[in-house]
C-alpha cells in the first residue's frame, strides 16, 4: 500500500505557485515523512527553470506529473493585507486528482497549506474512502469567517474545505471524484439547485456537493479531516524565526494584532506574504 | 489621547494577542491529543481514559469495541496496549500544555507572548 501527498501548481503572472508548491511539498515531506508528487504544466516547469528552483523541485518531489495547462476565465480577488487586486485563478483540475495520483492512499494539499506537524498521519487508517476537512478555524480569537465560509449558500449545505483531502484508490473515491467533475462541468445547474453564486468556481463547493450526494443527501458530520487553522488573506505573515511564524492579524478598524505559532499546521490565505518569507520558510525544511 | 486611555488600549492589544496565543496553543494540544488507532480516530480526554481503565478493570481487554470521535464503532484488539498509548500521550501532551500555559500567564508584554 503506497501513501503520498499530491499538490497542484499552475503559475500565473501574480502568484508564484511553483515556489508555493515547492515549499508546501518540502514541509509535507519532512513533517509527514511521506513522498510528495506535483501536478503541473510545461509553462510552470519553464518558470521553475528560469527562476532556478527546478533542481530543488526535482530533488523534493517523488514524481512530476505533467498535464495540459487548463484554460480558465476564473478570477478572484487576491488580498495582501490591505492591498488587493483581481487575478486569474486556475483551480479546475483538482477533480483529476484521483486519476493522476500515483499512490494507493493520497493526501491532496493546497499549496498554501503548510504542514509543521504529523497530525494528518493519524487519519490514514480511518475507514473512509474520502475524507475532507469539515471546517476552517480562524486563528483570531473572534471568528472573522463569513457565512459563506461555513455554508455553500444562505440556505445551503455545510461547506467542506478542499484544502486537505485524503482518499483511497477505490470505487467510492472514483465515484466521488467523478461527481466533483460533474459538478464542475455543470456548475450553473448545481448553482441553481444548491442556490449558490456561480460567478467564481470554487473547489470547496464542488467537494461539498459531492460529499452531500455521496452521504445520501444527509448533512450529519461524517468521517472527515480536522478543521484547518486558517489566517485570512488580510492577515500578514510578518516573519519566520527558527520554528516560529509571526503574523499580523487583521483586527477591527484597520488595526493589527500580533500572533505567533509553532509546530502547528496552518492554512495561510495571503500567498504573497508566504512568498515574501520564502527563504526563511525553506530554512525550516 | 490621555495617558490612561493610551495604557488601556495597550492593555487591550495585549489581551487580544493573549487570546489568540491561548487559542493557537489549544489548537496544537488538540492536534496532539488526537490519535488514529485500529481504523478509528480518538480524541484523548478524561472520559476516554477513565472508560478504558474501567473496561480493563472489568476484565474486558481483548477485541473491545469502542465508539470513536466520528461516532463509528472500532474494534480494539488489545485494550492494554491502547491504554498505554493514550495514557503516555495524554500525560506528555498535558505537561507540554501546562508549561506553555505557565509561560503564557507570566508573559506581561506582546513581545513575551509571541516568544512562547
Amino acid at each position: 500500500m503506497t501513501r503520498g501527498c499530491l499538490i497542484f501548481a499552475h503559475n500565473n503572472r501574480d502568484v508564484d505557485y511553483a515556489k508555493l508548491a515547492l515549499l508546501s511539498g518540502s514541509l509535507a515531506k519532512k513533517n509527514l515523512g511521506l513522498p510528495v508528487s506535483l501536478i503541473t504544466d510545461e509553462s510552470t516547469i519553464s518558470w521553475m527553470k528560469e527562476s532556478k528552483i527546478f533542481s530543488n523541485v526535482e530533488n523534493t518531489f517523488d514524481k512530476l506529473i505533467l498535464v495540459e495547462r487548463p484554460n480558465t476565465e476564473n478570477k478572484r480577488i487576491l488580498h495582501d493585507g490591505t492591498d488587493k487586486k483581481i487575478i486569474p485563478f486556475i483551480n479546475s483540475t483538482r477533480a483529476d486528482a484521483y486519476n493522476l495520483s500515483p499512490y494507493d492512499q493520497t493526501l491532496l494539499l493546497d499549496s498554501d497549506f503548510l504542514i509543521f506537524s504529523d497530525r494528518l498521519n493519524q487519519y490514514w487508517d480511518v475507514e473512509s474512502s474520502v475524507k475532507v476537512s469539515y471546517a476552517a478555524n480562524d486563528i483570531n480569537s473572534k471568528d472573522r469567517l463569513g457565512y459563506h465560509d461555513k455554508y455553500v449558500s444562505d440556505t445551503g449545505i455545510k461547506l467542506f474545505w478542499a484544502t486537505t483531502v485524503m482518499f483511497n484508490k477505490d470505487e467510492n473515491s472514483k465515484l466521488f471524484f467523478d461527481l466533483v467533475d460533474t459538478v464542475k462541468t455543470n456548475y450553473s445547474y448545481f448553482a441553481d439547485l444548491y442556490m449558490f453564486n456561480p460567478t467564481q468556481y470554487r473547489n470547496d463547493i464542488s467537494f461539498s456537493i459531492a460529499q452531500h450526494i455521496m452521504s445520501g443527501f444527509e448533512t450529519d458530520i461524517i468521517t472527515s479531516l480536522p478543521p484547518l487553522l486558517t489566517t485570512i488573506d488580510k492577515d500578514i505573515l510578518e516573519s519566520v524565526d527558527q520554528n516560529k511564524l509571526t503574523f499580523l492579524i487583521a483586527a477591527e478598524s484597520n488595526s493589527y494584532v500580533a500572533a505567533a505559532i509553532k509546530d502547528t499546521d496552518i492554512h495561510i490565505m495571503n500567498k504573497q506574504s508566504i512568498l515574501r518569507n520564502y527563504n526563511s520558510l525553506m530554512e525550516l525544511v | 489621547m490621555n495617558e490612561s486611555l493610551s495604557k488601556a488600549l495597550e492593555f487591550a492589544n495585549y489581551r487580544q494577542t493573549f487570546a489568540i496565543q491561548q487559542k493557537t496553543i489549544k489548537e496544537k494540544i488538540d492536534a496532539k491529543l488526537t490519535i488514529g488507532h485500529s481504523g478509528g480516530v480518538f480524541k484523548i480526554d478524561q472520559s476516554l481514559l477513565t472508560f478504558v481503565e474501567m473496561l480493563i478493570t472489568a476484565g474486558r481487554v481483548v477485541d473491545v469495541p469502542l465508539i470513536d470521535s466520528n461516532g463509528n464503532p472500532v474494534l480494539i484488539p488489545n485494550l492494554e496496549n491502547f491504554k498505554t498509548e493514550i495514557f503516555d500521550r495524554y500525560f506528555s501532551v498535558c505537561y507540554e500544555y501546562f508549561q506553555d500555559y505557565e509561560k503564557l500567564k507570566k508573559s506581561r508584554s506582546v513581545e513575551a507572548l509571541l516568544n512562547i
